[in-house]
């Protein structure tokens, strides 16, 4: 087909003249129930999958190693065949096309670059593969590099490369076939940590430039937080919840995603009733707790969430009704100290974390009275609602 | 460039997006995002695993075939006839009965000739494997442990004779064992004797020739196999008061008989089954299965009788591979005790 | 001090006298190549190389090498070709049985040449392929396709799988893939197994005296019949001339795939 009034990756279009629908548009790539089982293990590696990722959206698979997610990324991809389940792509039914048909760009975990070939034509490969005219070619590969900032090293060998430019050249490589829906395994867990930082904000400004849909696969929360528009936390071949980073980690539906995304003191207890949007949960030591969240029936054990950043602390004051513990260790790390605190006499131990220089440090043994907003507790549901998924 | 447009990609592809925007579906279960909303997976989705694309066992049978075919055609047939030849019979002027009996069996294993032939074969391999470890064992240890810097070209000259055709190396051992070789010749020119010594046409000549040929295989099986050997061991040993002697016996020795104990199969096996060494030197003197073999089928045209000792030789093969995979066992199991060893 | 000093002379000695014992024949071999006699004697009385010229008007050493050049070329070619899909299967796939086929593609490595030649000679007899280029290439072809499969699945192994996926990926069908991204990662596995089964095919001696007869003999045969009869010094020109020959061309490609691979890297 004539790609003349396609978008080139150095250049991003203009908004179209088409209504632009920010939320709620219809989704690009849809996963629909996807399953995979792998003959003679027992247990499905992924066992129900649905999610939906809207056009030029960056969606984050975040999860344990081992959850199933790249053999999520795998099944978009084409290279694992699912045990059953669809994956649509624009609305079109992709699930039998074969790899090499799918229209996707992959940016794998080891970049997987061709080593006998220079920067140059890695990126002119899937190019070459679609007979792109020679001119035409040249072009692309050269706004390609440009968007990736190697524009320069387009004649150098892959062996020659820091992994920072071998990450790009696989970015590039995979952005100027221009992909239906644009794959990153692990994009950043080969590089060193400063590295990383800049690198994450790279690939969302390229996401941003180039307008591509994106699935990204990620076992570390802060990446998925900070560069996806929406979060998918997967656990045990499931996905336990999907939503904004702030969703994901404001509240978090499962006590999985509380513990998984950031820290989290999680306590049980009984609910006792509503008031307003809070359920009223009965919790050692703590009293009753109004916790946001979806609703608990009365009489039923509900697990209320607290991050530990989200408590306050100070000194113990005669006040009726506070909650008072006592402090047992205090770990100095730098911009925080993290304290463990004794409710009570023989209360629950919370974690609680405070930003230094804006108090005194409490030392071992201080008696402390514990704090929070209104809508820092959350309620969660318990791991056995691992079973809810599959009904 | 204002990056952070809505939704730039819908003017990237234009035929596009009304095909997409038309599939009123598509805001599939994930796709509302209710806040904390835990997604309800539609468990097993609704297509089958039917046969989709190619199996990955047809392609795999495919990309085997030809391989298989060419092992088919020209290994494990052509086995299956000698095992097939083995149950005919002979008859006079090379005339081959076609039955299904053991009459040649028995004929060849009644005959004091052939297992006088089974007694020197093995006589020979174990003559000729004990000779090649004892000269290839000081070579392989000072290569697997020197740190010289003329190690690599050591190791290179250790197993440079490979390169040269056992032809040509029995050749070289015809001209120095002969009645007029290099041997003999120094000897009588040094007035040590007055007869030539008997080093050629003879079982001395042939396991002499042997050791030498086979060494490089031994060198090599022993090097890879010394793997354990660990120089800091044995200057820990040494640290601890054993004398070289006590080092070596406790150390070195039981370190490397797994390397020494895959040579000796090697060499084992490979005199065995030798063939031009012992035809060479051994001038029609010495009767090995080997040359038994191929005067069987080639001179005498008696393809039974030849199939036949093929397959006692193929017995033998099969007697001490079993018996050095026992003691490769037995050795293993010393070294990481009786329990792991099993698993 | 004493001592060691003693025992590390011992040492030097005792491994001069094995790599001596050891190369001794090669060594007979080059210094009567040179020898002006007609029949073997040592020590060599004159510098010549009338032996050389001999090899070269020695009918059947020319025509042995062209049979052992044109069969090696042979069977290297068809050795690759069959070999080459079945590491690629080996190492890339999963199906059932992989380990048996396994086994299978090395188990010839096991069987005494003097057996093989004779199973040979039993079944390329009656067809009849004996004393022909193709049953020459035929009985060889077993004994080097193990050589390739393993070879090429080491470098199969040694490749990134994830760069063919990252192919596919990009549009590349199964046979694009092969040829453009296996294919260069795993050349220098490929050219030593074809240089292994070349050397090995022109070198085999044992399966060969079964399968050939008059009119087709490769040059070790020749050159067995011709050293059971006669002993002159020509056989040794002939050897060091091959191991010149088979020098060359272990240090060609050692030297063409090592040019390549700093072109890669450098």
């Amino acid at each position: 087909m004539a790609d003349a009034p396609a978008r080139t990756p150095s250049a991003p279009a203009a908004p179209a003249g088409d209504t632009p629908s920010p939320e709620g548009s219809a989704a690009h790539l849809v996963l629909d129930g996807l399953v995979k089982t792998y003959p003679g293990k027992d247990g499905a590696a992924v066992r129900g999958v649905d999610l939906a990722v809207e056009r030029g959206r960056m969606l984050a698979v975040l999860g344990p190693s081992g959850c199933g997610k790249s053999t999520t990324l795998r099944m978009i991809a084409g290279l694992v065949e699912p045990t059953a389940g669809r994956v649509r792509v624009g609305g079109r039914d992709i699930t039998d096309a074969p790899v090499h048909r799918r229209d996707m760009g992959v940016v794998f975990q080891s970049y997987a670059l061709f080593p006998h070939l220079d920067v140059a034509r890695n990126v002119a490969f899937g190019l070459e593969m679609r007979k792109t005219p020679k001119a035409d070619l040249k072009r692309k590969v050269a706004e390609a590099l440009e968007l990736v900032r190697l524009g320069h090293l387009a004649g150098r060998r892959i062996a020659q490369l820091s992994g920072g430019q071998q990450q790009r050249v696989a970015l590039a490589r995979a952005l100027v076939v221009e992909p239906a829906v644009l794959l990153l395994d692990e994009p950043l867990s080969n590089l060193d940590a400063q590295l990383r930082a800049a690198m994450r904000d790279e690939i969302c400004r390229i996401q941003r430039e180039t307008g591509v849909t994106t699935v990204f696969v990620t076992h570390d929360q802060q990446e998925a937080l900070s560069m996806a528009d929406r979060v998918a936390v997967m656990n045990h071949g499931r996905i336990e919840q999907t939503g904004s980073p702030e969703d994901i980690y404001e509240r978090p539906a499962r006590s999985f995603v509380a513990r998984f995304v950031g820290r989290a003191n999680l306590l049980p207890g009984t609910a006792e009733g509503q008031d307003g949007d809070h359920t009223l949960v009965a919790l050692d030591g703590l009293g009753r707790v109004p916790a946001a969240g979806e609703p608990v029936a009365r009489g039923g054990t509900a697990t209320v969430m607290l991050r530990p950043h989200r408590i306050a602390l100070s000194p113990a004051a005669g006040g009726t009704g506070a909650v008072r513990g006592t402090v047992l260790s205090a770990g100095y790390a730098g911009e925080t100290v993290a304290y463990r605190v004794r409710v009570g006499d023989d209360g629950p131990l919370l974690d609680v974390e405070r930003p230094t220089g804006t108090q005194e440090p409490f030392g071992p043994g201080a008696e402390v009275e514990l704090t929070w907003d209104h809508a820092a507790p959350r309620l969660v549901s318990d791991e056995d609602g691992d079973s809810e998924g599959s009904r | 460039m204002t990056a952070d447009s809505p939704d730039p990609a819908h003017a990237r592809t234009p035929p596009d997006p009304p095909a997409s925007a038309g599939t009123p579906e598509s805001p599939g279960p994930a796709a509302t995002p209710g806040s904390g909303g835990a997604p309800h997976p539609s468990a097993a989705g609704p297509a089958p695993a039917a046969t989709r694309r190619r199996s990955p066992g047809r392609v795999a049978f495919a990309l085997l075939l030809p391989g298989l075919l060419a092992l088919l055609l020209t290994y494990a047939l052509p086995l299956v006839w000698v095992l097939r030849m083995s149950l005919n019979e002979a008859e006079d002027g090379g005339v081959i009965r076609q039955t299904l009996s053991v009459a040649t069996f028995t004929h060849v294993l009644g005959s004091s000739h052939y297992w006088n032939v089974i007694g020197q074969t093995l006589e020979l391999g174990v003559l000729v494997t004990l000779c090649t470890l004892v000269v290839s064992y000081p070579v392989a240890l000072f290569l697997a442990r020197t740190t010289s810097r003329w190690r690599s070209l050591l190791v290179a000259l250790a197993v440079a004779p490979l390169l040269i055709s056992s032809v040509a190396r029995t050749f070289g051992w015809m001209a120095i064992l002969g009645t007029q070789g290099v041997v003999n010749k120094t000897l009588d020119g040094l007035g040590l004797t007055d007869t030539p010594l008997h080093l050629a046409n003879n079982l001395t000549g042939v396991v002499i020739a042997s050791t030498e040929i086979y060494m490089p295989f031994a060198i090599l099986a022993m090097i890879s196999g010394f793997g354990r050997l660990d120089p800091a061991l044995e200057h820990a040993a040494a640290a601890l008061g054993a004398p070289r002697r006590t080092v070596f016996r406790r150390i070195v020795l039981p370190l490397t008989l797994p390397g020494v104990l895959t040579a000796a199969l090697l060499v084992f096996v490979l005199s065995l089954s030798g063939y031009v060494t012992p035809r060479l030197i051994g001038g029609g003197r010495v009767f090995v299965l080997a040359t038994e073999i191929y005067d069987e089928a080639i001179t005498a045209l008696n393809w039974p009788v030849a199939a036949v000792l093929s397959v006692l030789l193929l017995a033998v093969f099969g007697v001490v591979i079993s018996l050095y995979l026992w003691a490769q066992k037995a050795l293993e199991a010393r070294f990481t005790g009786p329990g792991e060893a099993r698993s | 001090m004493n001592v060691s000093r003693l025992s590390r002379a011992a040492r030097s000695v005792v491994l001069t006298v094995l790599y001596l014992f050891l190369l001794a024949p090669i060594i007979i071999v080059l210094v009567e190549s040179f020898d002006n006699a007609t029949y073997l004697r040592f020590p060599p009385e004159g510098f010549t190389l009338d032996a050389y010229r001999q090899v070269f008007a020695n009918e059947a050493f020319r025509e042995g090498f062209q049979v052992s050049g044109v069969t090696a070329a042979a069977t290297a070619l068809l050795a690759v070709l069959t070999g080459v899909p079945a590491a690629l299967a080996l190492t890339r796939l999963r199906f059932r049985g992989r380990s048996a086929v396994e086994a299978a593609f090395l188990s010839p490595l096991l069987v005494p040449h003097i057996v093989l030649g004779l199973a040979l000679l039993l079944i390329l007899a009656p067809i009849p392929l004996t004393d022909t280029y193709w049953g020459l290439i035929l009985a060889h072809l077993g004994v080097t396709v193990p050589y390739v499969v393993r070879t090429v699945s080491a470098s199969l192994v040694s490749a990134d799988p994830r760069a063919e996926e990252a192919a596919r990926t990009l549009g590349a069908g199964g046979f694009t893939t092969f040829w453009r991204i296996t294919l260069p990662a795993i050349r220098p596995g490929l050219f030593s197994g074809g240089v292994i089964a070349f050397l090995l095919s022109f070198d085999e001696t044992v399966i060969s005296l079964f399968v050939s007869g008059q009119n087709t003999v490769p040059l070790p045969v020749a050159v067995l019949q011709y050293v059971e009869y006669r002993s002159d010094p020509s056989v040794a020109s002939l050897s060091v001339l091959l191991v010149l020959l088979s020098v060359v061309v272990v240090v060609l490609v050692e030297r063409g795939l090592g040019l390549r691979r700093t072109l890669r890297s450098g």
